[in-house]
Formats: C-alpha cells, sequence, structure tokens
C-alpha cells in the first residue's frame, strides 16, 4: 500500500524534476560560460526518484501486496522469490518503468563523464533527452501506471505467464533496454550536434563509447532472447524470423552500421550524414519496436493480449520525434563539399561504405518483411504472413561479397591502399576453397548458395585466425568481432544442414523405431512444486553409433494462472545439441514427442558471445 | 563533351538508380512468392478453385474432434459456419486444445480436408490471432 | 526547387506510414472482446459462487425471460457504487439478475455481499477471466441484458439512475 504511494508520487517528483531541467536548460543555453551545477544535481534527483518508485514496485512484488493492481496482475504468492523480482520487469508498465530509469541513469552518467564538449553541446543533448524522458513518464503516467490501486486488495494474483518464468528472460528485458535506451543517447547527442553544426572527428571519439556500449548490450540481450527461444519455446530452433525478433535486430543493423560510420568520421570528415542518419534511425527503430510489440499491431507468436490504446501514444510521440530530428536534419545539416573528390576506390572506408550499403540492404529487408503485412492489411485487408524463406532468399546471396570485404576491408589502410601480404591473402582462399570443396562433397550439399557461403565464411574466419597471430596488428577488437561473426555464420550454416528431427507421438512404453535412431518411451514421473504440478517423461535414446542417451523432458502445468509448458530437455555437448520436448494432447494418451539433433548449437551462442567481446575489448581500449 | 569528373557522376549514379531498382524489384518478387494468405474455413468452401500454394486456415479447434495416432494428429478447425479436417504430423504446441483459438499453415487437399505443416503457437491464452478473430467476428 | 523536393517527399512519406500505423491501430489484432449485441449467448458450464454446484449455460438462461448478467469483483471500486442499483433491480419480478464473479477471491467476494447486500439469482464464478473473454466483457463493471439466450443490451461501466430507468423500460 504505503510503496505503491510512494512509488506513484516519487514518479510525478520526477516528471517535474524533467520541466525543470528544460527551463534550466533553456536558461543555462543562453548564457553557457558553465554547465549549471543545478542541472548536475536535477538529473541526480529525477534518476533517484525513478529509482525510489522501481524499488517500491520491486519491493510490492516481493511482499506480494494485491492492492497494487500491477502486482495483482502478474504475481502470486507461491511464485519463486526470484521471479516476484524479475516479474517486475516482465510486464508492460514494470518494464516502462525500467526504460525510465535507464534513461534517466544514462543522461545523468552522460553529464558527468562527457568532458572536453562545449557546454551547449551537453545542454542541447540533455533538452532532447528530457523531451524523450518527458514523453515517457507522461506516457507510464497516463497510460500505464504501475501503481494503480485496487480496493479491496485481492488476496491473490493471476500469476506471471509461466512462459516467462525462465532465468534467460528474466535478465533478458534488462540488456536489451540498456542498448534500446543506450540508443537514445546517440539519438539525442547527434540531434545536439547537428544543431551546433558540430559533427567532426573529435564527436565521434567521443559518442562511439555510447554506441559501443548500446551495440554490446543489444548484441546480449538478443543472444538471451534467442537461448530464451531455443529452449522455452520448445521448437528447437533459434531465429524464425518473427516480427518480434526482426524489431529487434532491426536498431542493431543500423547500430552496427553506425559504428563503422563512427570509425570513419574518427578519421575523416565523410560520412557525417550518414552517422546522422543511422544515429536517428537505430534509435526509432528501438523506439517502433517498442510500438509494434506493445500495440499489438504486429502479427506475432510472441505477442502478448495488450492495450492498443497505449500503442496510439507510443504511436504519436514516435511520429513526433522522427518529424522533429528530420526538421533538425534538414534545416541544420550541411554535407561539406570536398567530400566526393578524394575518395580512392581502394580504401577501407570504401569497403566499409560497400558493407555499410549491404547492412542497409539487410536492414531493408527485414523492414520489409516486417511491416508489408501491416501494409497490405491496411491497404486492401487481406491478411498475410511473410515466412523464413522470404529472408533467406534475400539475405543469403548477399552475404557472400559482405563477408568477402569483412574479410579484406580490414587489412587496407585509410584513404589510399594497396593490398599488401597478397601471398596470404590467396594462399588462404585456396585453403577455404580446398576445405570448403571437402566438406561440399563429403557431406552431400548441393545447394550452390550454401556452398559458396561455407567458402566465403571460412575464407573470413581463416584471415581473421591468422591476424590474432600477427603481434604488428593492432586492431584486435575489430577482429575479434569479425571472427566471431565468420563463427556464426559457419555455425548457423552447418546447424541448417545437419540438423535431424523426428517427430512422432509415443504413448508410455512404446518405442519409436527408423533405422537410424530409437526412441524408446520409458516411464512417466509426476512431481509437485511450489507453484506447478510437473509431468516428467523419460526417453531412452539410442543413435545408429548405439551411443546411448537418457534424456527426460518435462510438462509443467502451472496453477495461476493454468496453462502448461513443456521444458526441453537438451543434453549439450561440445558439437551437438540432443533435444527433446514433449506436449500433451488434450484428452488423449498420446504424448507429442519431438526429437532433434542439431549439431553447433553451442557454438551459435559461442560467437555472439565473442561478437560482443569484440566490442567490451574496443571499448576498454585506449584510443593510440 | 563532358568532363571525365561528370562522366563518372554520371555512370555512378545510373549504377545506384539500376541497384536500387533491381533490389526493389527483388524484394517484391520474392515477397510475392514467399507470403501466405489466411483463410477461415468458410473461405475455402467457397473457393472457386483450389489453392495450390501453402496457406494459412485459422478458426476454433471443435469440441472432441482432436483425435491422435502415432504419426498424425487429427482434428477440425470451425469457424461455427463450416468446418475442415486437418492432419498435421509434427510438434503442437501447449495451447494447442479444443475449443480454443488455433491458426494451422499447410496446404489444402481438397475443400474439406487441410494437411497442415506447421501449427502457431500463442503465449497468451487470451490472446487470439486477428485472422481467427476476424473470421469468428464475421460469422 | 530541387533541394527542397527531397525533404518534403521523406516527410510526405514518413505521413503515410504513420497514417497505415494508425490506421491498423484501429483495427487492432488483438482480441478485445467486440460488442455482441443481438449474438447468441456463448455456451458454457461454470461454478457457481455459493453453491457447491456446477452449472452449464442452458441450466442458467432459459427462453423468453428476460436476464440481467453483471460482471463483477470484489475488488473493483465502481462495482460498489452500482450495487445499490442492482439491489433496486433485484427487486423487479420480471428480471433475473446473474452476476459473474470476475478474477475475485472467494473470500473477499463473499464478503462484499455480506456487506452490500446480494441481488443476485445466481453467481458464475470466472477465476481466470476466461469466461468473460467469451461472453465479450471488456472489464468489470459491465452489464449485459439476455432475452431468448439473445445479447439485447450491453451497458460498459457502472449503472447509474437513468440507465435503470432504461433498463426498466426494456423488459416491459
Amino acid at each position: 500500500m504505503i510503496y505503491s504511494v510512494v512509488g506513484h508520487y516519487s514518479l510525478i517528483l520526477g516528471l517535474c524534476a524533467g520541466l525543470i531541467l528544460i527551463f534550466f536548460s533553456i536558461q543555462n543555453f543562453k548564457n553557457s560560460n558553465q554547465l549549471d551545477t543545478k542541472i548536475l544535481s536535477f538529473s541526480f534527483l529525477q534518476f533517484f526518484f525513478v529509482l525510489i518508485s522501481f524499488l517500491a514496485l520491486i519491493i510490492s512484488f516481493v511482499i506480494s501486496d494485491f492492492s497494487n493492481e500491477t502486482v495483482f496482475n502478474n504475481s502470486h504468492t507461491t511464485k519463486p522469490l526470484f521471479y516476484k523480482i524479475s516479474g517486475t520487469w516482465g510486464n508492460h508498465e514494470g518494464s516502462l518503468l525500467l526504460w525510465l530509469l535507464v534513461l534517466t541513469l544514462f543522461i545523468f552518467i552522460f553529464l558527468l563523464r562527457t568532458k572536453n564538449q562545449p557546454i551547449r553541446y551537453k545542454i542541447l543533448t540533455l533538452g532532447f533527452q528530457q523531451l524523450i524522458i518527458i514523453g515517457f513518464f507522461l506516457f507510464l503516467i497516463q497510460t500505464s501506471n504501475p501503481f494503480n490501486y485496487l480496493f479491496p486488495a485481492p488476496d491473490e494474483g493471476l500469476g506471471l505467464n509461466p512462459i516467462l518464468q525462465d532465468p534467460a528472460l528474466a535478465i533478458h528485458p534488462p540488456i536489451l533496454y540498456l542498448g534500446y535506451v543506450g540508443s537514445s543517447i546517440i539519438f539525442s547527442s547527434a540531434l545536439a550536434a547537428t544543431t551546433l553544426k558540430m559533427v567532426s572527428s573529435s564527436w565521434a571519439i567521443h559518442i562511439k563509447k555510447w554506441v559501443l556500449i548500446s551495440w554490446i548490450f543489444l548484441t546480449l540481450g538478443i543472444l538471451l532472447g534467442s537461448i530464451w527461444a531455443y529452449y522455452e519455446l520448445g521448437w528447437g530452433g533459434f531465429w524464425f524470423w518473427d516480427p518480434v525478433e526482426n524489431v529487434s535486430l532491426m536498431p542493431w543493423l543500423a547500430l552496427t552500421t553506425l559504428l563503422h560510420c563512427i570509425l570513419v568520421l574518427e578519421r575523416k570528415e565523410i560520412l557525417t550524414s550518414w552517422v546522422i542518419i543511422l544515429s536517428i534511425a537505430t534509435f526509432t527503430l528501438s523506439m517502433c519496436g517498442t510500438f509494434l510489440v506493445r500495440s499489438g499491431i504486429l502479427n506475432s507468436v510472441h505477442t502478448f493480449a495488450n492495450d492498443p490504446e497505449r500503442g496510439l501514444f507510443i504511436l504519436i510521440f514516435l511520429f513526433a520525434l522522427i518529424f522533429l530530428s528530420l526538421f533538425i536534419f534538414f534545416f541544420f545539416h550541411q554535407t561539406s563539399k570536398n567530400n566526393s573528390s578524394n575518395f580512392f576506390w581502394l580504401s577501407k572506408e570504401t569497403s566499409i561504405l560497400v558493407n555499410n550499403w549491404f547492412m542497409m540492404y539487410f536492414l531493408s529487408v527485414v523492414l520489409i518483411g516486417t511491416v508489408y503485412p501491416i501494409f497490405l492489411d491496411v491497404i486492401s485487408s487481406q491478411k498475410i504472413s511473410v515466412g523464413p524463406p522470404f529472408y533467406h532468399k534475400l539475405i543469403a546471396p548477399f552475404l557472400i561479397p559482405f563477408l568477402f570485404a569483412m574479410a579484406i576491408g580490414p587489412r587496407l589502410k585509410w584513404i589510399r591502399s594497396d593490398l599488401k601480404d597478397k601471398f596470404y591473402l590467396i594462399s588462404l582462399l585456396i585453403i577455404s576453397i580446398l576445405m570448403s570443396f571437402f566438406i561440399i562433397k563429403n557431406f552431400n550439399i548441393n545447394i550452390l548458395i550454401n556452398s559458396i557461403l561455407i567458402f566465403s565464411a571460412l575464407y573470413l574466419f581463416f584471415i581473421t585466425l591468422r591476424d590474432f597471430f600477427i603481434k604488428k596488428y593492432k586492431n584486435f577488437a575489430q577482429n575479434t568481432a569479425h571472427f566471431g561473426f565468420s563463427l556464426l555464420i559457419l555455425s548457423i550454416l552447418f546447424n541448417n544442414l545437419f540438423s535431424s528431427e523426428i517427430i512422432t507421438n509415443l504413448k508410455v512404453g512404446e518405442t519409436y523405431d527408423n533405422s537410424k535412431t530409437k526412441i524408446v518411451f520409458e516411464s512417466i514421473n509426476q512431481k509437485k512444486e511450489k507453484n506447478y504440478k510437473s509431468i516428467i517423461a523419460n526417453f531412452n535414446i539410442t543413435n545408429s553409433e548405439g551411443i546411448n542417451n537418457k534424456l527426460s523432458p518435462e510438462l509443467r502445468i502451472y496453477n495461476q494462472p493454468n496453462i502448461t509448458t513443456s521444458e526441453a530437455d537438451i543434453k549439450t555437448t561440445l558439437m551437438k545439441d540432443k533435444f527433446i520436448v514433449i506436449n500433451l494432447v488434450q484428452n488423449q494418451d498420446y504424448f507429442n514427442v519431438r526429437y532433434q539433433v542439431k549439431p553447433f548449437m553451442l557454438w551459435i551462442w559461442l560467437s555472439v558471445v565473442v561478437i560482443s567481446l569484440g566490442g567490451l575489448v574496443s571499448f576498454l581500449q585506449k584510443r593510440i | 563533351m563532358y568532363g571525365r569528373k561528370v562522366k563518372l557522376r554520371f555512370l555512378f549514379v545510373t549504377l545506384i538508380l539500376v541497384t536500387l531498382i533491381l533490389t526493389v524489384f527483388l524484394i517484391l518478387k520474392s515477397l510475392e512468392e514467399n507470403v501466405v494468405f489466411f483463410q477461415s474455413p468458410t473461405e475455402i468452401k467457397t473457393l472457386s478453385e483450389l489453392d495450390t500454394n501453402k496457406i494459412r486456415v485459422g478458426g476454433m479447434v471443435k469440441k472432441n474432434s482432436i483425435n491422435v495416432n502415432s504419426d498424425e494428429v487429427n482434428f477440425i478447425i470451425t469457424d461455427f459456419k463450416n468446418e475442415i479436417n486437418v492432419s498435421y504430423s509434427g510438434a503442437v504446441p501447449n495451447l494447442f486444445a479444443e475449443e480454443k483459438g488455433v491458426v494451422a499453415e499447410g496446404f489444402l487437399k481438397d475443400r474439406n480436408f487441410f494437411s497442415a505443416t506447421k501449427i502457431l503457437a500463442k503465449h497468451d491464452e487470451n490472446y487470439m490471432p486477428p485472422e481467427v478473430k476476424e473470421a469468428l467476428e464475421e460469422k | 526547387m530541387k533541394k527542397k523536393l527531397i525533404p518534403y517527399s521523406i516527410i510526405f512519406i514518413f505521413l503515410i506510414i504513420f497514417v497505415v500505423f494508425y490506421k491498423s491501430l484501429k483495427d487492432t489484432n488483438i482480441y478485445t472482446p467486440e460488442t455482441k449485441i443481438n449474438n447468441d449467448i456463448p455456451i458454457f458450464s461454470a461454478d457457481l459462487l455459493l453453491l457447491n454446484e456446477n452449472l452449464t449455460s442452458n441450466k442458467i438462461f432459459e427462453l423468453d425471460k428476460f436476464y440481467l448478467l453483471n460482471f463483477w469483483a470484489s475488488w473493483c471500486v465502481p462495482c460498489r457504487d452500482e450495487h445499490s442499483i442492482l439491489m433496486k433491480l433485484s427487486k423487479n419480478n420480471k428480471l433475473t439478475i446473474i452476476g459473474m464473479n470476475y478474477k475475485d477471491n472467494k473470500k473477499n467476494a463473499k464478503n462484499f455481499l455480506y456487506e452490500l447486500g446480494n441481488p443476485y439469482e445466481k453467481i458464475i464464478v470466472d477465476k481466470n477471466g476466461t469466461n468473460s473473454i467469451e461472453w465479450g466483457a471488456f472489464g468489470v463493471p459491465e452489464t449485459f441484458i439476455i432475452y431468448n439466450n439473445k445479447i439485447i443490451k450491453k451497458y460498459i461501466g457502472p449503472l447509474n439512475q437513468e440507465l435503470m430507468i432504461e433498463i426498466k423500460k426494456i423488459i416491459k
């Protein structure tokens, strides 16, 4: 009770702090000799208020205070403490509060850590950021207040959707939000820099840290979501090209492109328009993602039932931001005149530019695939969905030149260069041709694109691998990330090509046998936990090499809300995952059994970790 | 005539335009090929000719219609006006149950028989796929 | 002129996107129960709150009689306000009032009735809210008038004096 009141008023105080901050920034902007200390203290105060209200919500969840509507809708007394806490941001209201918390934290850190930049720039960034923050405050208080109040207090809550009761998903939203919100700093600061006409190398060096931070978190956030989907949804895949997944991929693509452009801008004042547009795009795409997911206009398997009214608010807010940034871009931005003349075709920046275009292409494919159904529905009210083949077909072939540019590009020098180490490049090319030829022959791959993809990924793999052993090669961070990417593509390819799957319906005691695999459904046990009952099925699986595995997938029947979830049993080894999941068909004795052998699953996760490690190294690196 | 620079620039612009047009063409083309349309049982009944492409059928799973044997799940999708028999071999999602909304993806065998390759899962029991919602409302 | 063309066209494109998103928002994909006036009532079976019984819908709703189905919960504040109206309506013998106890706790619900009186002839328990969704209810409080197994009128939000007069007119 008391916590809800504290939380609610603390939110309102935070909003007031935002308004005061805007007022101070305008004043300070006019006579800008020194950053007003009041600004610093008020932005700390704002962060503090949001923190208080976030803590209040966590406490309400922990003590199961059902007089709070959010707690009532999303919690239950029998839930383990861990999920009571993670339930705080597992719902719409709480997750928005988390957004706000990170927003206020980041702008405070930004003000503290930004040195050697003009005061006016800092103030203007703060101003833009406050616009976003105030927008979120209004959204939260108006349409989705987490401290709505129920009277009389119910004794028991409705429970958290069991599919969300999972460790990976408990930390997935905060990590992803750190990435999204980091991009909001980039957005505000790019707008401020454009207005003040200071998009330059020194600005690029300063903003690079923020780009890296949000990029690392976004990468890890997507990874966690994907891991969750892999073992919780029981489809045995890690990426489905589902709209909700695409929506997190789009800002990532824009941010990755931005990262590369910033690297160029650090050295040479070109690509300024690219940098500004991408900074705007990254954040608007993150917001757009929130809009599409939260409003429910996307037809996705991940959609949860929710409220269209909220969507309207985000939509208007989103487009207000877009039009504001478009206005600033066209009004204030001037391209420097001497940029096109001194481009030389064989240089690092050209190869980065080429890959930028590829990235933009991937981005537009994903974007079109995601929003096309919405457009078609409005225009002709036909209901359609765009499936994975669309993405595979359009993305896979273009990955080939992309991978080559990734391999060769970093070896070029800035501005003008010729290829060095031609001997190594060519010998590695031959080695990868031979290797891929060997793989293709041995495993009967008959799709041309896949074979060329394997070859080009191998090429990138070898080149980056070799560069680790060259001491004078300085760009360790870039090399790590590119190495991780080649590993990722290779693992995904092998995973796709060599996965096998058996789907069958079995009763207890029955055996499925094809020439390669024998699945014996031995028995079932039942177990009762605090907030669910579980049925554990015991399988004995023998493959063609006579290796025996005992796997025990589980069905959980949660009591509140009454939902059944399948917990896959996965045996992970270095080279392959064995994955089994069961489901009970209503009113039948048959269990629906799905058994998959997925090679290189572990490598997919690891390679994404390697990619983000590259970002981390670059973040920690001192600029030479 | 024009200077070298102008010529180069002209070439550059045409190159960009051509690639742009090609990309748009490519995207639209594969969109057309990979789009899956949604139909309700009633719409299927009134089809003049059978669609050979992959489609989605949505509605409610009819009560007492689920029947499982060792390699198939059979059930009936209804929109309370018309019905269609579905046979499916594959993994069923958790929230697949009688008298709940369902969307099946697959191919039409004839007007009364649908062979599904995928049944779409949902995360939330109160969530209803939009197609199903619309189809049910039209009844 | 040429310089301004690009900004304007981009702004135009974004405007179109806005309109499309806005329209699709109006026609949202989420299943918000629509007003199903003149539709047949759903068929269901449910537990009763006060009696230890499980009834099917055709046992509850008979033909040729007016029913008032009221969705309520003890935690809902407006339900408290409209309760006096329901008490008044319950004295009318042409109308049978059925309650649908929405996402509630049994003990609280009973306390609520003990405190304010019980206008309902039967109370159906809808612990997880699924029944209410099938009925097409948005939340609590909400009131449906049913005749011949059809929903003939639907009120969203609490009842008041005017609506009470309107309901009395309908059942005449």
